[in-house]
């Protein structure tokens, strides 16, 4: 393992991409810890211990990996980015234009990057101003003596929503730097930092609450959900491709027998992320309309059905999303059209399939049946932990960190993003760490 | 020049019993493999014609390429639809290959290294930087 981790720290390229990334993870927390202006350090580390975690905070707290109830300038996490950029592809399917764009190739997908981009930037200003009023008017800390933020005059609180936008959009900035330079998907690996900066506190909050053989017990729970991850990622349908031989000059290429690839969690953790921060957003919009102390109908139809984790509607609700999420993710990644020209283009084909439209439609009906047990399985996994945290759970029964989301998407990222330094280890020929 | 299992019945001994054809071959050997878990049903050299007839029936059972049968699929029920969905959900399945128990262990081990070397990075970094942030606002 150790003489792995060396060639991969020897291969220049490979090294500068690890480093790269390290070096984006510091910047990070960097900011995540950062107190944003206008702020009062000292009221917000007093008000810190009396925080009960619980509701829509638990989530975005996890989701910006404990900055939001720092206050600090990264408090909207990676949310708005997420949400920009689940809406622009449902826009894909909806609206004409943006499927134009999407066909148009690279020139329309930079396009539709661009509109992400200002999605997000419109939804973190919302969002940013969302928890500064929150802060201010006592929701978030509650019962807290001090003034949270000390001065709120209009200035001062544009400023701070202003520097909560940056600090998105730096996000945003950081995290397509890690796809591009760095190793492993940036979005969902700045989600797994969030995740993974709560652990330790989370963690230690089951240990001294509940003792020793609960801990233990979730321990092992934990063990159990990450194998099985593990277990259904590498699962694998292989379609027999055959490539005829060709002659190119002089010399013959082709008549080689592969396969393709089509794994039966094709998605990834993509839908779960997906699902669970569309969950949140009415539970948000909710927050942000109506005041603290006032109960609006839909408030109160929001916090019984949908915010309420271990509820029947909040976890038919969530299961439905993650596998409409993984059809559509599916849908949008792998183009079954594409594949099917690229084996023609190449002299390949499936043995007793003609190449073109009717292997389109095998891969498709091969990829449709397949996706449904990938998909229930993500949905049974991510739901799962809400069953038996009603069971253990008393006063913290949203120890989001070991539920089935998180582990889910720790394990998605992490699997990932090995694979990906595997691969890049592979090209130069060394033996890599999945052997 | 005979086989074990036509010894037994004397008529059949006395005709030709080796086909001509390859099909016709590759139908012998079938039925010599069906003689071993029926015996008494049927003789090697009957089977050689017999069988010729029934080996394309057994050929049609094998899975075909379902793009065939998808369109005429409108027309059945909706729980026809529904059954038969899940009755090829169940055979794409079975042509899943999972990982070994070794690949298996390596994976977990790997993903709970990683998991394991970025909680303790992430946690490092935010004590520093939380003691920073104080000695500079607290």
């Amino acid at each position: 393992m150790l003489s792995v981790i060396r060639s991969a720290l020897a291969t220049p390229d490979l090294r500068k991409k690890i480093l790269f990334t390290l070096m984006i993870v510091v910047l990070y927390r960097v900011g995540a810890v950062t107190p944003a202006p206008g702020v009062s350090y000292e009221a917000v580390q007093a008000c810190q211990p009396d925080q009960g975690e619980q509701g829509v905070f638990s989530l975005l707290n996890l989701f910006s990996g404990g900055a939001l109830l720092q206050l600090s300038i990264f408090s909207t996490g990676i949310m708005p980015y997420i949400t920009a950029s689940i809406i622009v592809q449902l826009l894909t399917v909806v609206i004409p234009r943006f499927e134009e764009l999407k066909k148009e190739g690279q020139a329309g997908q930079n396009k539709l990057t661009q509109y992400t981009r200002y999605l997000t930037i419109a939804l973190a200003v919302l969002q940013a101003t969302g928890v500064i009023a929150l802060a201010t008017r006592g929701g978030m800390f509650a019962n807290c003596p001090q003034d949270v933020i000390p001065d709120s005059s209009v200035g001062s609180t544009a400023l701070i929503v202003l520097t909560m936008t940056a600090g998105t959009a730096v996000m945003m900035w950081m995290g397509e730097l890690i796809t591009e330079r760095g190793i492993g998907n940036g979005m969902s690996l700045l989600i797994f930092l969030n995740i993974a900066a709560r652990i330790p506190i989370e963690g230690e909050i089951i240990l001294s609450n509940q003792g020793g053989a609960v801990f233990a017990v979730v321990c092992v729970f934990v063990l159990a959900i990450i194998s099985s991850v593990v277990f259904v990622e590498q699962g694998q349908r292989r379609i027999p491709v055959q490539y005829a031989k060709r002659m190119v000059g002089r010399r013959m290429y082709g008549g080689t027998s592969t396969y393709l690839p089509i794994k039966v969690n094709q998605a990834g953790v993509i839908p779960v992320i997906f699902a669970s921060s569309l969950l949140y957003l009415p539970d948000l919009i909710s927050r942000l309309v109506t005041p603290e102390t006032e109960t609006s109908w839909f408030k109160r139809v929001m916090a019984e059905y949908v915010t309420n984790q271990s509820n029947w509607v909040h976890i038919a609700i969530y299961f439905a999303l993650i596998i409409f999420f993984t059809y559509f993710y599916i849908s949008i990644t792998f183009n079954v059209d594409d594949r099917a020209e690229d084996m023609k283009k190449y002299g390949g084909f499936i043995p007793g399939i003609r190449p073109g439209r009717p292997t389109a439609e095998y891969l498709h009906f091969v990829l449709n049946r397949i996706t449904l047990p990938g998909s229930i399985y993500l949905g049974i996994v991510a739901i799962l932990p809400n069953f038996f945290l009603d069971l253990t759970g008393e006063g913290n029964n949203q120890n989001f960190p070991f539920g089935g989301t998180a582990v889910l998407i720790m394990v998605g990222v992490a699997l990932d993003t090995v694979k990906q330094i595997e691969s890049q280890l592979m090209q130069r020929n060394y033996e890599g760490f999945l052997r | 020049m005979s086989d074990d299992g036509a010894k037994g019945n004397g008529e059949d001994a006395r005709r030709p019993r080796r086909p001509e054809t390859a099909a016709g071959r590759r139908a012998r050997r079938r039925a010599a493999g069906d003689a071993v878990k029926q015996p008494a049903a049927v003789g090697a050299g009957k089977a050689g014609r017999g069988s010729s007839a029934s080996a394309p029936a057994k050929r049609k059972g094998s899975p075909a390429p379902a793009t065939k049968r998808e369109d005429d699929g409108e027309k059945q029920s909706i729980f026809r639809r529904i059954s038969r969905f899940l009755r090829e959900v169940v055979a794409e399945l079975r042509k899943v290959i999972w990982p070994t128990r070794k690949q298996m262990v390596t994976y977990t081990a790997v993903v709970l290294a990683f998991v394991a070397f970025m909680v303790a990075l992430v946690w490092a970094l935010d004590w520093v930087f939380a003691k920073a942030v104080f000695a500079l606002f607290g």
